[in-house]
């Protein structure tokens, strides 16, 4: 037993000189509390943001059932503004594609876009249509009511005419309402899934068990929609797309977000206020507390700084951002470069940083 | 021309009865991580859902077989699973099994496991050995099969296999960043922080710093105390507590139980009869009974002398193998981690935490005109993540690229990639030169130049490590 003895003192040495060299240094004082930063998020933001959604898309009906009774520009231009808060409401929703929303799929539902006009078209004077499939997702949500709001003609008084005298101006008038439906109907169900009156999913994202790291957990999910949100919907979908770097260089201004209603680069800031909120969680615990938490402070500045820088160069573009690619795209493509920083930062440093796993398949580690 | 001291080890009349528990054992993890794999829906998830597939180099030739194909592989996997479990035509069962689970493996290097690899070697070394002579339905059915005696080797080998991915495991933390930094695990323990009890130590980077220590110690060693006797059962504590940690701290599957089912090899031949006594007993439980063994004329297991040379090479060369594989990595310039050239098949385990994104630019040389891939429209999230961090799935990923473009377009295309990387905690840097037409680059194992160096002093993010 003597050797044995002999190398067990060895071992107890080694993490004494273990322990020793790293009890200077450590940042033990902190312990985050990631229960607290997950509260937050649910309840300050998360459920929030759904409930103001679900007000603003009430408001669109409403506008939208006095246009119906009285077709009037003035009614028009009062739809227009509700539905520009609907859209500007959704940006605060959009990251948060998980759980609820996933189920519903709903921001495939309320905001595929560009619009297929023809389709809306053909299904307005056919009368003969359904929302909620697949195909019919591109002539429905947001988008769509963006063209029968803004694009069906020049002026709001020819846009009035429309649901007056053209001929299919009633078919046009119901297509409007019952699509203001539908998405009222996902909104709905969404926020209310969330709820804790209703379906308590945010019973379940608080919960002890999934307080974790692991793709599962609340915190796992929630970061996996907020970067997979960001690269995909925000960077390429809202700025990317449109300038042609998808797609052989050619730039396409009408795949912008809001083509019709030409408040696209104000959509996209919100957005990315949206994007910096969620990693500062507003006034309260955020990712960036859990970043300084763990002595990673500077890489929490670094996100900080990126995405201001991102914002900034989105603040130098203009509306309607269809135009300003096809008369000045360069601003567009370099605010495109800026945004691309936050994707590493955010999708290799912090994910890395923090611990979080992104697949439920058993990995060693390497 | 042997040594006396080495042929104990391999031609001393040994009981049979660790072979067979070993056997049984296997076979018994086997089937159940295969039952586990498939209810998890990793069948298509991994080999049927993806749209490509990185193949490893000199292997493209190995592709998945088309759903029904998949789940036909699996379902046979299993039952030679379970033909190696009970003995019953277990030549064939072990065949089939080391065949069908390395082709597995073999399809798709984003799922490339240290622990697969092991399984995959485990069942190339039972092929070799007589584990169905004893405590099998083979003996039930063919009594002159039965023996009560092999020589040490055939037990001896997965000691030895064992011992070296334990000692490579743990040669492999001998480093920097481990050692001096705690890393990976001072990121990797806080993640955990919200477990019950011990959770709230795993905030303390003292914490890291002695599960690093300690688990480097625990792999250089555990071989020797496990052979030792007067310290074995103390070291199979360690496994069991050792393997039982990393299972509740990290999304590790099913390796920590296949480890410590199979370290019980160490244990003598008594202790083994034992275990089979026990199973045995729950054999009466079934509806109907079993004949007892009938004892052989022949106790001795003996090779023929062909046999013998021929399986006695096949062994000297895996194991020679063996020890160069993991060693392989002194062949290549710059930071092993960074480039990762020669990092598989060496038992480098849990030791970096890495993270990166990487864009594809395709540029049409012709027309001037540049574009971006969004590279989640051909690779599942899994596969991105595994290729966004390591040279040689890039440049696959990359040639992949160009034959989709060429599928669809004439012509010549240019593919570069800027890329950016995190390796335990340090501030990202770029990993490819964003000037190399990846196009023009072979695959290959010879050193792959448009890695970008490694930065040794690029800033860590975490303040404790600046």
């Amino acid at each position: 037993m003597l050797q044995f003895n002999k190398l067990s003192v060895l071992l107890l040495l080694l993490i004494f000189v273990g322990a020793c060299s790293s009890s200077t240094n450590s940042n033990d004082e902190s312990s985050f509390d990631r229960a607290a930063m997950l509260e937050n998020y649910g309840n300050n933001i998360i459920v929030p943001a759904f409930e103001s959604l679900q007000i603003s898309v009430d408001e669109l009906q409403v506008a939208a059932q006095n246009f119906e009774t009285e077709r009037t520009p003035e009614n028009l231009e009062t739809l227009q503004e509700t539905l520009k808060d609907a859209r500007l409401a959704w940006q605060d929703v959009s990251p948060f594609q998980f759980g609820p929303s996933e189920d519903v799929l709903l921001r495939a539902s309320l905001n595929t876009y560009p619009v297929d006009t023809e389709k809306v078209s053909d299904r307005v004077s056919s009368g003969e249509y359904s929302f909620g499939t697949i195909n019919s997702r591109d002539a429905s949500g947001l988008p769509a009511l963006g063209y029968l709001l803004h694009g069906v003609g020049d002026t709001n008084e020819e846009i009035v005419s429309m649901y007056t005298t053209d001929a299919d101006a009633e078919n046009r008038m119901n297509y409007l309402l019952d699509n203001i439906s539908f998405i009222k109907e996902q909104v709905d169900t969404a926020t209310n899934e969330w709820q804790a009156s209703g379906g308590d999913y945010i019973g379940m994202f608080l919960s002890e068990e999934n307080a974790g790291t692991d793709v599962g957990s609340s915190l796992g999910m929630l970061i996996n929609s907020y970067v997979k949100h960001y690269e995909r919907f925000l960077r390429d979908g809202k700025i990317g797309i449109p300038a042609g770097v998808r797609s052989a260089g050619t730039p396409r201004p009408l795949a912008v977000e809001a083509y019709y209603g030409e408040y696209s680069v104000e959509l996209a800031s919100a957005n990315l206020e949206q994007v910096e909120k969620i990693f500062t969680g507003g006034d309260n615990r955020g990712l960036d507390d859990n970043l300084e938490a763990l002595g990673a402070g500077d890489l929490s500045a670094e996100i900080q700084t990126q995405i201001d820088e991102a914002q900034s160069a989105l603040d130098g573009l203009s509306d309607p951002l269809s135009q300003q690619i096809e008369e000045n795209n360069d601003p567009v493509l370099t605010t495109f470069e800026e945004m691309q920083h936050v994707v590493t930062i955010l999708k290799a440093d912090m994910t890395s940083i923090l611990g979080i796993t992104i697949t439920y398949q058993d990995n060693d580690g390497d | 021309m042997i040594p006396e001291a080495i042929k104990k080890h391999l031609s001393s009349r040994v009981s049979i009865a660790p072979l067979a528990v070993f056997r049984f054992l296997f076979g018994f993890i086997m089937l159940v991580s295969i039952i586990r794999f498939a209810a998890n829906g990793w069948i298509y998830e991994l080999y049927v859902k993806p749209d490509y597939f990185f193949t490893y180099y000199g292997f493209d030739w190995v592709t998945p077989l088309g759903e029904t194909g998949m789940y036909l592989l699996f379902l046979v996997m299993g039952l030679a699973a379970l033909s190696i479990m009970l003995g019953y035509f277990y030549r064939f069962g072990i065949v089939i099994f080391f065949l069908a689970f390395t082709y597995v493996e073999l399809i798709d290097k984003t799922n490339y496991l240290n622990h697969y690899y092991f399984v995959s070697i485990v069942s190339f070394l039972l092929m070799f050995v007589p584990a169905n002579r004893y405590f099998s339905l083979d003996v039930l059915r063919k009594p002159s099969l039965r023996r009560e005696y092999v020589p040490a080797w055939t037990i001896n080998i997965f000691k030895l296999q064992l011992g070296l991915v334990y000692f490579f495991a743990g040669v492999a933390k001998l480093n920097p960043d481990w050692l001096l930094n705690a890393m990976p695990l001072q990121i990797w323990l806080p993640a955990n922080a919200d477990l019950p009890l011990i959770g709230p130590l795993l905030e303390y980077t003292t914490t890291a710093y002695i599960f690093s220590w300690g688990g480097a110690f625990y792999d250089l060693t555990v071989t020797f105390f496990l052979l030792w006797k007067r310290t074995r059962i103390l070291a199979y504590l360690a496994v069991i507590v050792f393997h039982m940690s990393t299972w509740f701290l990290f999304q590790i599957g099913m390796f920590p139980f296949i480890m410590i089912l199979c370290t019980l090899i160490f244990f003598p031949a008594d202790f083994h009869k034992k275990i089979i006594q026990i199973i045995s007993g729950f054999t009466n439980y079934l509806p109907f009974s079993l004949p007892k063994p009938k004892p052989a004329k022949n106790k001795d297991f003996q090779l023929s002398r062909i046999g013998n040379s021929i399986i006695g090479g096949i062994l000297i060369l895996h194991f020679v193998l063996q020890l160069l594989l993991p060693l392989r990595f002194m062949l290549y310039p710059d930071n092993l981690f960074w480039t990762e050239q020669g990092f598989r098949f060496s038992w480098r385990v849990m030791l970096m935490e890495k993270a990166g994104h990487a864009t594809f630019h395709m540029r049409n040389p012709e027309t001037g005109n540049e574009w971006q891939v969004r590279n989640w429209d051909y690779l599942t999230p899994k596969q991105e993540k595994e290729m966004s961090t390591r040279p040689d799935m890039i440049l696959q990923f990359a040639h992949h690229l160009e034959d989709e473009y060429q599928k669809n377009f004439s012509g010549d295309v240019e593919i570069t990639v800027t890329s950016n990387v995190t390796l335990n905690g340090r501030r990202s840097q770029p990993m490819i030169n964003p000037n190399v037409d990846l196009t023009e680059q072979e695959r290959g194992f010879a050193h792959k130049e448009w890695i970008l160096p490694f930065n040794e002093d690029q800033q860590n993010w975490f303040k404790n490590l600046q």
